[in-house]
């Protein structure tokens, strides 16, 4: 690409360089001032290609050490652009910014730090350089972006105005993003960080699940790609889609048959039952299946005191964690819950019966309204009796589920000879150093045990 | 180059990561960077600085920070910024503090992220100096990558031997790769010296300096004044200086910068480029 009107270097390499102190000529934006950056699709007749315009000082005119507000509006153009690409071609203009020798750009939206070099500005850099980097670089990266024109802010005043309007666009925004789905992009994550301690945990990232830790969602994972492609965050193609409703694809299940080592073959995204998430050990919460009320409950890490089972976050984490797959449990991030597909099998929030307090009110707005009081906490029920009675209560909607079940037993018990009742595999991995993976597979098996206690034999 | 400075609490690394530090600001023209990675020590006091915020501070406030995030944000850009408004910096050299390890829940990912731009930091600095605790726990988290030179700092005593014997074990255990590892014995008295570096070449160790005991040092301490504005007859420092010219440090660094020049291939790289960071990144 042609950077020869560019009195600085301009590349990849300068991506990570940071701006000290002692070597910088202007702060811009960031905690000593404000800012914010903005990038819209127009139509073609309304962006002159590689115009640039500065509203207030240019780097030649700022005193030197001093901070100023900066705004960045990038306005592009290109037959085949629509206004939901606005976000990601957005987020570019921090990496685009960096590769501007003797420029920083932190963070994005109207968080961002930019800081400009002594030395990039005694070789005469100015923003209008900066400007035709960026429209010359997001021509390169994007075939369909045609046209670019970039408008810096260092007026407060014009700032102020800017920060303003580029907020409403970022809210309308959000809104659509988060109503973002699994259908609608083409790759999700897969990631194994937690595998020193779950040797056969992949975490599935995709828009509707956040990873169970509830640090990476979709968008960090792609963000995480980016930047260390070889690293514990990677793509997974989607695949084929076997179920809709309980999330299975055929992508996710071949990542999880590779990464485990073959022991998770299948993945059900969205449901506690048959193949759930497998569960690492770092999970937010952990939703539970209680066959007594038929319901589900969730616990999460912070609460202290006991669930209906009469057993702590802790106790339950340590048998459904690891990084095995336990019909019935399934380690989940408390964003999940906030997920439109959220246990979308098992019924969503009409299946969930009993969570604390606390997990409640920090989810409150993601309940349906009418459920909200039919789901009970702590305060309500501490045991398994007192649950169903609150429920019933309460009339939740898991109660016209006992109906039914009862129905389905009297007919059971009518006709008993014929009944099969496939008892589901369950796999425990144990592993201590120097020993090296032990599996235990039991089929069919009917166990009852208090305590298991596994003891290594004398030397 | 990454120099880390290690030993038991209290017997004067963060005098040892000091003066190397002043050494360094004034006979080079070195970007500095130093990391306090023990959150018991004073570095930030010896060096004049006040810390606001540490990498600990961040790592807790993530929840919040995260919180805030709209759907398309990335909260890896939400640290990158908060971890350079963590930074302290000064005319000569910039200062970082990792503060306490996390406490309980998972931050396998939030360390890893934190790493990294720890890492993108240090790239941008010819000379890193750690001051790290005896657990050597940052350094065993890879909150830096593998280490040039070791300095494990003790006094007299019998515990402040002993951790050094330990630092190494545990440097070998935890597979850190270091160039070369060195004692300095601190506050050293006549006659323990010569039993001091026979027990140090049992265990295979050679002591590269010795800081005899210093009443400026004591004072200054007393009176808390930066250990960095010690005077130039000060006994430590001379003895520190010892230490930096047998280091041959500012050889080592250009060393590496040349190399770093050579595997980047950027042949219109001036000198302006072997002070700033842009080569770095090539390796």
């Amino acid at each position: 690409m042609a950077f020869e009107d560019i009195p600085v270097d301009v590349g990849l390499i300068y991506e990570g360089e940071r701006i000290r102190k002692a070597q910088m000529y202007a702060d811009l934006a960031g905690p000593k001032s404000f800012g914010a950056e903005l990038l819209r699709v127009k139509p073609m007749d309304e962006v002159e290609d590689e115009k640039v315009t500065v509203i207030g000082p240019d780097f030649k005119d700022m005193e030197q050490g001093k901070a100023y507000p900066f705004c960045i509006y990038v306005e592009v153009a290109g037959e085949k652009l629509e206004e939901d690409l606005e976000g990601v071609f957005e987020r570019r203009i921090h990496d685009f910014c960096n590769y501007v020798q003797g420029f920083m750009h932190l963070n994005s939206r109207d968080i961002i730090w930019c800081r400009v070099s002594k030395d990039a500005v005694s070789k005469g850099l100015s923003l209008h350089h900066v400007g035709k980097v960026l429209a010359r670089i997001f021509k390169q990266e994007y075939e369909a972006i045609k046209k670019v024109q970039v408008t810096f802010i260092t007026e407060p005043e014009k700032a102020k105005e800017f920060i303003e309007m580029a907020r409403e666009v970022y809210e309308k925004r959000d809104s659509r993003a988060r109503g973002l789905k699994d259908e609608e992009v083409d790759v999700f994550y897969g990631c194994v960080l937690c595998q020193s301690f779950a040797p056969t945990h992949v975490c599935a990232i995709t828009p509707s699940r956040p990873s169970s830790c509830g640090a990476i969602t979709w968008f960090e994972g792609r963000a995480a790609v980016k930047v260390d492609p070889k690293g514990p965050i990677f793509e997974i193609p989607k695949g084929e889609l076997l179920d809709p409703v309980k999330g299975e694809y055929s992508g996710i299940n071949k990542v999880f048959a590779e990464k485990s080592g073959g022991t998770v073959t299948r993945v059900f995204l969205h449901s506690v039952f048959e193949h759930p998430h497998t569960s690492c050990g770092c999970f937010e919460a952990i939703a539970f299946y209680i066959p007594e009320v038929d319901g589900i409950g969730i616990v999460h890490r912070d609460f202290r005191g006991v669930t209906p089972f009469g057993i702590p976050f802790s106790t339950m984490a340590g048998q459904v964690g690891g990084g095995v797959q336990t019909d019935g449990f399934v380690g989940i991030g408390v964003e999940y819950m906030r997920s439109s597909k959220f246990l979308q099998a098992d019924g969503g929030w009409k299946r969930i019966v009993w969570m604390p307090k606390a997990l409640k009110e920090r989810v409150l707005n993601a309940i349906p309204e009418e459920l909200r009081d039919k789901i009970a906490t702590e305060e309500d029920a501490t045991d398994l009796e007192s649950l169903k009675k609150f429920l019933e209560e309460k009339n939740h909607p898991v109660v016209e589920r006992w109906a039914k079940e009862e129905e389905k037993k009297e007919e059971a018990e009518e006709k008993p000879e014929e009944e099969y009742v496939e008892m589901p595999t369950v796999e425990a991995k144990a592993f201590a150093p120097g020993v090296g993976n032990i599996t235990i597979v039991f089929k069919n098996a009917k166990i009852y045990a208090e305590k298991i206690i596994i003891k290594r034999g004398s030397k | 180059m990454i120099i880390a400075v290690s030993g038991k609490g209290g017997v004067g690394k963060t005098l040892v990561s000091s003066l190397l530090i002043k050494i360094l600001a004034e006979k080079t023209q070195f970007d500095i960077l130093a990391i306090d990675a023990d959150p018991d020590s004073n570095l930030p006091e010896a060096l004049g600085m006040e810390v606001k915020t540490t990498i600990g501070d961040i790592r807790e406030k993530l929840g919040e920070i995260r919180e805030e995030l709209s759907p398309g944000q990335s909260w890896r850009s939400a640290l990158e910024y908060e971890a350079m408004k963590a930074l302290v910096e000064g005319d000569r050299f910039d200062l970082i503090a990792m503060g306490r390890p996390e406490g309980p829940g998972c931050y396998c990912a939030v360390n890893h992220v934190l790493r990294e731009i720890i890492d993108t930091f240090a790239k941008n600095y010819d000379v890193v100096v750690i001051d790290t605790e005896a657990g050597l726990e940052h350094l065993s988290r890879r909150t830096t990558q593998d280490v040039d030179i070791m300095l494990i700092v003790t006094d007299c005593s019998k515990r402040g031997i002993n951790t050094a014997k330990r630092i190494k074990e545990l440097s070998e255990e935890l597979d850190i790769k270091f160039k070369e590892v060195y004692i300095v014995i601190n506050r050293a008295k006549e006659g323990l010296v010569e039993k001091i570096k026979e027990y140090a070449k049992s265990i295979g160790l050679e002591v590269i300096g010795i800081i005899p005991e210093d009443e400026i040092v004591a004072q200054y301490d007393l009176e808390g004044k930066p250990l960095i504005e010690l005077p130039k007859d000060s006994k430590a420092l001379k003895a520190v200086e010892e230490i930096y010219k047998k280091l041959d440090l500012e050889k080592k660094i250009e060393e590496e910068e040349d190399l770093m020049l050579y595997a980047g291939q950027r042949s219109h790289v001036t000198h302006a480029h072997v002070h700033g960071f842009a080569h770095r990144r090539v390796i």
